[in-house]
């Protein structure tokens, strides 16, 4: 053993280069490994920590409006299913109406509900995830204003409405295992239910949630069906915990997800990286090991110094992964500790990592064992033979003109003759630029203003909503008298927004959300058909025409009012607004039916959006006037902010990458082509020449990994892009791609940082002696 | 031509016995002339510092002390560029095993040192390359792989390489190393005539054939010369060189 690890000791202080390159490599597939699964484990503990404490329901339906209690009651006991049932009156505020540090929250597009400590289950946990409780004159605030306003205990929070003021003190901060995240619309204040009578008599409007927690086991889908099937109030949406479930897990789990798939295909290239070493090492050393095979060393023996070193490097890398994984995940996992707390099991976040680097080094020893062991099998006197052996390379034939460019000659010619040695580093050449573009290219998407097609509605500037009211029509009367005269408007148009009934294929009831409005004004692209012209027809979102089972041409049953309509099905179109569920018909709602007002509008050439934006909340109190871009931002929640970090994590691992391989790659073929680089300077090549050829032949194959990495990021990135946002309703995601960042600079910034590498790790072709590096 | 004045070279390194830094000095002090047409043979034992000398003297290896001037100019104060220049245009090398570029068929190595150099249309280069390689009769080799032809061949077609821009001096170490005997005449032959022809030759050997084609041989041993000796035409110059060798 001593001798074997003295033979490892040599053999690191021959190789330094590789060896450190090869251990950087192997700490950040380590650290990247266990880092995601310890975003995972605290992910996991946290989210089932706070549904333990927090009890959600698992299904529930918002109503508006009158509605026979007793009928619910009835309904309740009636269900075997059924756990328990509960009420929940929310005051729903105008976000116009809700004042903090001088400023209301119309910049914020979430509704925003006032509501009491539920009793039996869904309840709102303070930060050490128990029952929180208020006084009068007390609120409690979502996490997510904590988080996003700055809002802590101690705060005041104000809400006016015309002459009233009621202040409230902030005594709590909290977890709302329902509506904790971004990407639920809606945000639940805690008050008293002294304070929520009071506010009732002065602004607001009452919303109720009928929620429904069920036994162990039973499929929410049974009481869905059961519950529509009993006739009971129902002219809002309906959540299931599924849904609830997969906001949450997109939200929280989104960095864990890109961090493991990241660290997979690291471990993916590293392994590459280390079997190309391996072969390259022993390649090299045939002749050794054909003279301990000689002398008698056992084969055993020989692989296990061969495979030793390895298994060291994947050891330290291991610890020190793991040790830079606690920081390093605590830092992804910081929102979800935020939002959910520690959770039932904190234990997941050392146990998971741990696993998980076990499987990384069972991998690399695996990965190890099989090149070794495939390299072995040659006979001693083929081992002696050494170079001889080797596969040949073939020939590149000279210009027969004589030489243009005598460097970029060489080291084509040469490339052609050695492409299956650049196979690894082409590989993660393709990655790097795969993992750089992708999240640049999704962020880029999401922001631009074209994104909100995907969203239902054709290219505007500014969104404005209408909405937690008695008093709507004359609000939007004033509205549009706003809109009417001002000269900076181009165009706008609004669309009302209600409920109507909806039978399945399976003939039950289901409550579709309709707007109802000019869809000619902003022109939305179709993913098939058309807008609905007329009374007899309806446009769904992909999310419902393929729960309804409906395509373009099929009719649709809808009730509204008590009318009976046969509608047709003139168009789908992609929607992940509310739930991704959503159609547009001419429904003509009565006026207590109309939940909001949703009014789009453009604004003229040259006029600036925030300037615009605030001169309407300003003319306008009572609405919500939102600029398109936060409008999106917002609605994706969490999710450009997680981008945001994961591209700039994905840039610096991707250049570290590519300097390392780079490194790796250089160190390897300039051991592998001594001779060569000595006969070269031998008729009179410079070492500079020779650096030159080197540099050539690694950034033609990083242009080529580029080109590829692009077209792959295009390509399979927007599938990967559609996929993580078909659970939201869009389905057909079309990637943006600012072309300067794209084509220009992130390749440019790539192919600098490799030439800089191979401007340093060539250095060393000065020292290639020539008389020592031919007579060895 | 070649003015070696006073070089000395060493290297440092760890003793063998308590691992202390040590200096060993493998050139001490030397000094020669190679005039131009000469034929320099440099013999002595192994490790003497024969090859050493020789990849100084071309600018291949840097000497820790002295001087050498080649055509007025001083090679030890010429920088890596320049003296890679100087190698292709004005110097030919040969190795012991001959060395080529395994990427290459052998055509394509004898005139790749012609193109770099770009003196000469593209044309006339290949033309030389196929007259040295008739007059080297490895004519019918050109297309092999460098792995394709024998020792003998290949040494052959290291001399062409060498040759193929026209340079004023030829070194060789230990050109016939690893050849046979009928090769090694072969060789020999060749490089008698292009001396003839004015090429002059320096070379490291430990074959006392290859000294007794040389004009002038120089001894080495432990790193000084031990002896310089001109072998003119005619007479017993086997048994001169023999007596010679005895003495040094």
């Amino acid at each position: 053993m001593k001798l074997l690890l003295n033979l490892v000791r040599k053999d690191f202080k021959r190789n330094p280069a590789i060896t450190t390159a090869l251990t950087v490599f192997l700490i950040l597939a380590a650290l990247l490994m266990a880092g995601g699964l310890r975003v995972a484990g605290t992910m996991i503990s946290a989210y089932d920590g706070l549904n333990q404490k927090a009890l959600p329901p698992d299904y529930l339906q918002i109503h508006k409006g009158e509605y026979d209690s007793a009928a619910l009651d009835r309904f309740a006991a009636s269900q075997d299913n059924i756990q328990d049932f509960l009420t929940v009156r929310m005051l729903t505020i105008n976000n116009a109406n809700i004042i903090y540090h001088g400023e209301t929250l119309e910049k914020v597009l979430m509704d925003n509900s006032f509501v009491v400590q539920n009793q039996g289950f869904d309840y709102l946990l303070d930060m050490d995830n128990q029952i929180a409780t208020v006084k009068d004159g007390e609120i409690g605030v979502p996490v997510y204003y904590a988080d996003t306003l700055g809002i802590a205990t101690g705060d005041v929070i104000t809400l006016k409405k015309d002459d009233y003021i009621k202040e409230l003190k902030v005594t709590t901060i909290i977890r709302d295992a329902q509506m904790n995240v971004a990407m639920t619309s809606s945000k639940r204040f805690l008050i008293s239910p002294a304070d929520q009578e009071v506010l009732s008599l002065h602004m607001g409007e009452w919303e109720v949630s009928f929620e429904f927690l069920l036994k162990e086991g039973v499929d929410t889908g049974i009481l869905e069906q059961a519950y529509a099937a009993a006739n009971l109030p129902a002219n809002g949406v309906a959540i299931t915990a599924s849904l609830l479930n997969l906001f949450n897990v997109f939200s929280y789990g989104l960095v864990a997800m890109i961090i493991i798939v990241i660290s997979l295909l690291l471990i993916f290239m590293a392994m590459l990286c280390l079997s190309f070493i391996i072969r390259a090492t022993m390649a090299d050393e045939q002749t050794a090991i054909g003279e301990m095979k000689a002398i008698g060393f056992p084969g055993k023996a020989i692989a296990t110094l061969y495979q030793l070193k390895y298994q060291i490097l994947m050891g330290v890398a291991g610890i020190i992964g793991y040790l830079g994984a606690i920081p390093f995940g605590n830092f992804f996992a910081e929102a979800v500790v935020r939002y959910c707390g520690t959770g039932s099991n904190p234990g997941l976040k050392w146990v998971l990592p741990f696993l998980g680097l076990l499987f990384l080094s069972g991998m690399v020893a695996w990965g190890c064992h099989r090149v070794v062991k495939k390299n072995l099998h040659s006979t001693v006197v083929e081992l002696l033979q050494g170079a001889g052996g080797r596969r040949r390379e073939g020939h590149y034939i000279l210009p027969s003109s004589g030489f243009k460019h005598t460097n970029l000659t060489i080291a084509l010619g040469e490339l052609t003759c050695k492409w299956r040695e650049y196979g690894v580093i082409l590989l993660v050449f393709i990655f790097v630029a795969f993992l750089m573009l992708l999240p640049m290219n999704m962020k880029q998407t999401i922001q631009d203003p074209s994104f909100i097609t995907y969203m239902g509605v054709g290219e505007s500037d500014i969104r404005i909503d209408i909405q937690y009211s008695s008093q709507l029509t004359q609000q939007q009367e004033r509205v549009l008298a706003v809109l009417e005269n001002d000269p900076d408007i181009e165009k706008y148009a609004i669309y009302k927004n209600g409920y109507v009934q909806a039978e399945n294929d399976q003939g039950e009831g289901v409550n579709i959300r309709v707007e109802s409005g000019d869809e000619s004004v902003f022109p939305l692209a179709y993913l098939a058909g058309q807008a609905p012209v007329g009374k007899n027809e309806l446009a769904l979102s992909s999310m419902n025409a393929t729960e309804l089972d409906k395509k373009v041409g099929d009719e649709l049953t809808v009730v509204y009012g008590g009318e009976t309509m046969n509608l047709t099905v003139a168009g789908i179109y992609q929607d992940i607004t509310y739930g991704g569920k959503t159609a547009k018909a001419a429904i003509d709602f009565n006026n207590q039916d109309v939940e909001v007002y949703i009014l789009y509008l453009s604004l003229a050439d040259g006029v600036d959006l925030d300037l615009k934006t605030n001169e309407l909340r300003g003319a306008l109190p009572d609405i919500k006037a939102t600029p398109v871009p936060s409008f999106i931002a917002q609605t994706l929640g969490g999710i450009v902010d997680n981008l945001s970090r994961v591209e700039a994590a994905a840039m610096v691992i991707a250049l570290l990458l590519s300097a390392l391989v780079t490194v790796m790659f250089l160190k390897l073929v300039m051991a592998r082509e001594h001779r060569d680089i000595a006969v070269k300077k031998a008729i009179g090549f410079t070492n500079r020449d020779i650096r030159i050829q080197l540099g050539i032949r690694l950034l033609v194959i990083q242009g080529l990994g580029i080109l590829v990495g692009t077209v792959l990021a295009n390509t399979l990135g927007e599938g990967i892009f559609s996929l993580m946002l078909s659970s939201m309703g869009a389905t057909r995601m079309t990637l943006l791609i600012q072309p300067l960042k794209a084509y220009l600079i992130c390749p440019a910034i790539q192919l600098l940082v490799v030439a800089i590498t191979v401007i340093g790790g060539t250095r060393a072709v000065k020292h290639y002696h020539i008389k020592e590096q031919i007579m060895e | 031509m070649i003015k070696v004045e006073q070089i000395s070279k060493s290297v440092k390194g760890k003793s063998p016995v308590g691992n202390m830094a040590i200096e060993t000095s493998i050139l001490k002090e030397i000094s020669f002339e190679i005039g131009r047409g000469d034929f320099v043979a440099v013999m002595g034992p192994s490790g003497s510092g024969k090859s050493t000398l020789l990849y100084s003297v071309s600018g291949m290896d840097q000497v820790t002390a002295g001087r050498i001037v080649f055509d007025g100019i001083n090679l030890t104060e010429m920088n890596e560029e320049s003296l890679s220049r100087l190698r292709l245009n004005k110097m030919g090398f040969v190795f012991q095993n001959a060395q080529m570029l395994k990427n290459l068929s052998l055509f394509d190595n004898l005139i790749l040192p012609g193109l770099v150099a770009k003196k000469e249309k593209a044309q006339v280069i290949r033309n030389r390359v196929r007259d040295l390689m008739i007059r080297m009769d490895i004519d019918e080799l050109g297309g092999r792989d460098i792995r394709e032809v024998s020792g003998g061949q290949l040494q052959r077609a290291s001399i062409c390489r060498a040759m193929i821009n026209n340079p004023e001096v030829l070194f060789l170490d230990e050109p016939t190393g690893a050849l046979n005997s009928a090769a090694t005449d072969q060789v020999l032959d060749i490089l008698e005539a292009l001396n003839d022809e004015g090429t002059t030759i320096m070379t490291v050997t430990h074959d006392p054939r290859v000294a007794l084609r040389a004009k002038k041989v120089i001894y080495i041993r432990d790193g000084e010369i031990t002896g310089e000796k001109e072998f003119p035409v005619g007479g017993d110059r086997e048994q001169a060189l023999e007596d010679w060798l005895k003495r040094v």
